[in-house]
């Protein structure tokens, strides 16, 4: 159990590190919208090449990037399998059959630009987590949603649980960890391979788990009252967000680039080239 | 008998976050010691113990651990017939119950180990018992109810209910207070009557002063020797060297001594303590 990473912040002092959380929260969510719009191969491969300048600026290794990838490669791995047997594509012949699976070649191109689409969805946040802190994320977040307050909705409450989620998350680690451990030491037995006595089995880890997981909120709830924690009313911060100038330049880029992707997708103005372009 | 062999242990090995948390560890502990492992925090005491039910297995070319005629560095290990032999009892152990009675918790290793069901029945009786609890009153009773001393007892009898022949307990007292620490180390004396050997992690020197006959001392994952409770406190040297602190009632005699009393300061336990204060008290009432 020790050795799952969440929370995989990787600390330096990059240009992407020392950003604004709420400017590349805002940035990410720009990113995944024009991910959303990339069609041909060359504007998937003009959003890659930014990610990957990206990457370099942010001087996380490239192994912590590609291990945000490992818990999806599987599920990419089926959707385009599935993709490229099951298209179909009544203008061409299919290149293969077997029965009700058939290969035609847009349907090989569809899949890897699904596959592709994936890979990108994935990677940009696995940056954002390598160069945020939880912390920095949740006041980021908090500050962004706060014209929410407006309407009554419990914004700086929200951030709380989910800053208290994350921060707790290593602790339960811990916890189970040692749990296990006591059981073990009873004799208990949780390598069995049917799936359903493997389930009966964690039944004495996940009680006492869930006993402390009480106990603590108890705790904490007591700690915050008696530090007279009376939610956001009122409330200032240790650590203020400042929004630099590269912020409001990072963001004005991403926004270009997503007007370029735009402008490949639907050829405005019919320009010749941009429809050799897209394939 | 517990025999550690030149035992290393790294934490994460070939990460940054690589460790080491014991080097080259030599101990004996023999059937029928009492043996008490002592030393600061991050000393490697847990991670030490740990290895002695194989619940932290013996790295490769790390040395290695024998229990009995059990050498816990080889691969396919009999597990369950360890873990009964060695009873491992972790800090805080209340926080392992589960079971929605108190008998069914008891019950939890006797049933590991596959015993007959009037077997299990009849050990979880007999451990609620030696653990001073009324077997009628609380059998049925949910764990989660119980006192604190009392939730401890029942973690206590789920672990001696597999008939342990050896008994290692992690800080056994920690969070109590001073009547419940006493009740505790009162029942673990009952305890080894029928588990001859004991080996206890703890922080409290009284503790340690008044029940070990052997102590190890700990230091950054080094063991800086094994010592007899008086050859350690006894040694001015040897408890600087160790950074190890006295037990308060030899503290006190020790403070009695240098204000004039004519008592003596090797003493290591409470009744070691009031005997010598008898000695000295009629004539402190003559005097006056």
């Amino acid at each position: 159990m020790r050795d799952m990473t969440i929370g995989q912040y990787y600390p330096s002092n990059s240009v992407v590190h020392r950003a604004d959380p709420r400017f590349k929260l805002l940035i990410l969510i720009l990113f995944i919208v024009t991910v959303f719009f990339c069609e041909s191969f060359f504007s998937f491969g003009f959003m890659t090449f930014f990610v990957i300048v990206t990457i370099l600026l942010a001087r996380v290794p490239i192994l912590k990037v590609l291990k945000g990838l490992k818990m999806i490669i599987i599920i990419v791995l089926i959707t385009t399998l599935l993709m490229t047997v099951f298209y179909t594509d009544p203008n061409s012949k299919p290149l293969a059959e077997w029965g009700i699976f058939h290969i035609y070649l847009n349907g090989i191109y569809a899949a890897i630009k699904l596959a592709w689409r994936l890979l990108l969805l994935v990677l940009m946040p696995t940056v954002l987590t390598l160069t945020s802190t939880p912390t920095e994320l949740c006041d980021g977040l908090e500050s962004l949603l706060s014209p929410l307050k407006k309407i009554k909705f419990p914004v700086h409450e929200l951030a709380l649980i989910m800053s208290i989620a994350l921060r707790l998350i290593p602790t339960l680690i811990e916890e189970t960890d040692k749990i296990m451990n006591a059981q073990k030491a009873r004799g208990a037995a949780f390598e069995s391979r049917n799936p359903f006595k493997k389930i009966k089995a964690m039944l004495p880890v996940l009680i006492p788990l869930f006993v402390s997981s009480f106990r603590r909120a108890d705790d904490l709830a007591d700690a915050m009252d008696s530090r007279c924690y009376r939610g956001a009313k009122g409330r200032t911060r240790m650590k203020k967000l400042h929004c630099r100038v590269s912020d409001v330049v990072a963001l004005l880029f991403w926004c270009a680039v997503t007007v370029c992707v735009l402008f490949l997708n639907y050829n405005w103005f019919g320009w010749g080239f941009i429809a050799v372009l897209g394939l | 008998m517990i025999d550690v062999r030149n035992l290393s242990y790294v934490y994460n090995p070939k990460t940054p976050f690589t460790s080491q948390a014991l080097f080259d560890v030599n101990l004996k502990i023999e059937d029928g010691d009492f043996f008490g492992i002592i030393g600061g925090t991050g000393a490697g005491k847990s991670t030490l113990i740990s290895h002695f039910n194989a619940l932290t297995r013996v790295q490769k070319k790390s040395g290695t651990v024998l229990v009995d005629d059990m050498d816990l560095s080889v691969k396919k290990l009999d597990l369950k017939k360890l873990r009964a032999k060695v009873g491992m009892v972790f800090q805080y152990p209340e926080h392992q119950l589960f079971d929605d009675t108190v008998e069914k918790d008891v019950m939890f290793g006797p049933k590991n180990l596959k015993l007959p069901a009037e077997e299990q029945k009849a050990r979880a009786k007999e451990a609620i018992e030696l653990v001073g609890l009324d077997y009628a009153e609380f059998a049925q009773r949910s764990p989660f109810e119980l006192s604190g001393g009392q939730k401890r007892r029942v973690a206590l009898a789920g672990v001696l209910a597999m008939r342990p022949e050896i008994l290692v307990l992690d800080e056994p007292t920690a969070g109590l207070d001073p009547v419940g620490k006493r009740d505790i180390m009162n029942l673990v004396m009952r305890v080894k009557q029928s588990c001859p050997t004991v080996v206890m992690i703890s922080h409290n020197m009284d503790e340690i002063a008044e029940y070990c006959n052997k102590i190890a001392v700990l230091n950054r994952g080094r063991v800086e020797g094994v010592f007899s409770p008086r050859e350690l406190f006894g040694s001015k040297a040897l408890l600087e060297k160790c950074g190890v602190e006295l037990p308060l009632v030899t503290e006190i005699a020790v403070e009695l001594c240098r204000a004039g009393v004519n008592v003596n300061e090797a003493i290591l336990t409470e009744n070691e303590l009031v005997d010598e204060l008898l000695k000295v008290m009629p004539r402190a009432v003559e005097n006056a």
